[in-house]
């Protein structure tokens, strides 16, 4: 684990997620002010703060992306097939052992990032409006690190089932920022509301994203089981192919 | 000591065995598409075997617990990512087998590449790329060598360095087993695969037999003559 941290923190690209995703946050704060007073003008103040979180998340997924990736990029013009997956399998030859690592390394760079950002964000909120922010609450921050986490097991996993990073970014970026395919889906059915992005959500945010209450608790079940259902696809792929 | 027995993979390997010894160069010859980095990437627990073993001092590779300490391996490409600096990928695959970091400078100086350390793999030339490769197979001093077509890619005296290396693996006691096409390199063991099926094994004498030259036998062993 200890390499594969090594090998996660010495990709630049890596360290565009981990910037874009400790920055994103609380500059969202400072950027989002005026939208944040109209929120309270209309006395909607439960996630004041927190739905800035969400931005934040493109890191996580970056990171998650990007673990996998790197390793099915091709190594030189000269060598088109090659990539860096050979020289990491030939160094932890045991699959579910590397997965593990791998994993663990994710879930360990991304929780810290998470922590931090999480505490700069609500910190920032208060700075900037402190009479309308909600109280400093610990378990509903630990719940958006959580959904961080898993966010990027997810693309974690999404990325080893394509063994491409630009598939599951395009898709994940897009879904997050540009057009939430999976809000657009709870428009045609309520069970939309259970798909992976949006369920999660629900773990650290208050007020209603759609007409559906899902319990914090029962948020994060249902985004921990896609998560473990996600990677164990990926995982029984990862053994089956060849490297 | 490798040991290949009746390695199978439809329609690409038929029943493939051979042994390669230690102190002992063994050349694995074939033409383009005859096997071989089929052979070698199932030998290295990369693709699987459909039936038959393949060992490495008796076990499975992937059995290893510090597999860079008992195998180096070199096959296509550098390994790195492009963006890594070469110190930085070998330093990884330190940690990951709990070799040490002074060891990573030890194999740069050994292939050439000392000054290189701080450049990105990316950046590197075709034969730069070889040698980081190499380097990170003799990263855990391996007594098992397993090369996969390494003199591609070399210029003259790369190639000329390159067997003069693999000589002296051998000379020290390693087991030295390596592809080619290419027949220009001096060997102990030959084996010789076509079609995916080993046509001739034995010692280089063995081999050669009543033909002139190893070039002559492989030449009629794989049918190729008729170009």
């Amino acid at each position: 684990m200890r390499a594969e941290l090594r090998k996660l923190l010495g990709l630049p690209t890596a360290w565009v997620g981990l910037v874009l995703g400790l920055i994103a946050a609380p500059a969202l704060v400072l950027v989002n002010a005026p939208g944040m007073r109209r929120a309270i003008d209309s006395g909607q103040t439960a996630d004041l703060g927190y739905e800035n979180l969400g931005i934040g998340l493109l890191g996580a997924l970056i990171l998650g992306v990007v673990t996998v990736s790197s390793e099915y990029t091709s190594t030189g013009d000269d060598a088109p097939g090659a990539h860096q997956m050979t020289a990491t399998l030939l160094a932890m030859p045991r699959r579910s052992h590397l997965l593990v690592a791998k994993g663990a390394a994710l879930v360990l760079v991304v929780a810290v990032q998470g922590a931090l950002t999480a505490s700069a964000t609500v910190w920032l909120t208060r700075v900037v409006l402190p009479e309308h922010a909600p109280p400093f609450a610990p378990g509903r921050m630990a719940a958006a690190v959580l959904y961080w986490v898993l966010l990027a097991l997810l693309a974690y996993a999404v990325t080893l089932i394509f063994r491409n990073g630009v598939i599951t970014l395009t898709v994940f970026i897009i879904n997050s920022s540009v057009v939430s395919v999976s809000y657009l889906l709870t428009k045609l059915t309520p069970w939309a509301a259970y798909l992976p992005d949006i369920v999660g959500a629900h773990m650290f945010l208050r007020s209603d994203l759609i007409d559906l209450r899902i319990s914090p608790v029962t948020a994060g079940l249902v985004m921990t089981m896609w998560v473990v259902a996600l990677l164990a696809v990926a995982a029984y792929l990862f053994h089956r192919r060849p490297a | 000591m490798i040991s290949i027995d009746r390695v199978s993979r439809p329609g690409i390997l038929h029943e493939v065995s051979f042994d390669a010894r230690p102190g002992r160069v063994t050349g694995f010859l074939g033409r383009n598409g005859a096997g071989k980095t089929s052979t070698v990437r199932i030998l290295l627990g990369l693709d699987r075997a459909a039936g038959g073993t393949a060992l490495i001092n008796h076990q499975p590779y992937a059995s290893w617990p510090r597999p860079l300490t008992v195998v180096g391996a070199l096959l296509d490409g550098s390994g790195a990512h492009r963006a890594r600096p070469a110190r930085a990928h070998l330093r990884w695959l330190a940690a990951s087998n709990g070799l040490s970091r002074a060891r990573v400078d030890e194999v740069l100086e050994v292939v050439g590449l000392a000054g290189a350390g701080g450049k990105r793999a990316g950046r590197f030339s075709l034969g730069m790329s070889r040698r980081l490769g190499l380097a990170a197979a003799l990263l855990g001093d391996p007594a098992v060598l397993v090369l996969d077509e390494p003199f591609n890619g070399l210029d003259p005296a790369g190639v000329r360095w390159m067997r003069e290396f693999l000589r002296r693996c051998a000379d020290e006691g390693r087991t030295v087993l390596l592809s080619s096409h290419l027949l220009d390199f001096p060997v102990d063991d030959v084996v010789v695969i076509d079609g995916g099926r080993v046509v001739a094994r034995g010692t280089l004498g063995e081999v050669t037999g009543e033909h002139d030259s190893l070039e002559q036998a492989f030449l009629s062993l794989t049918g190729a003559s008729s170009w």
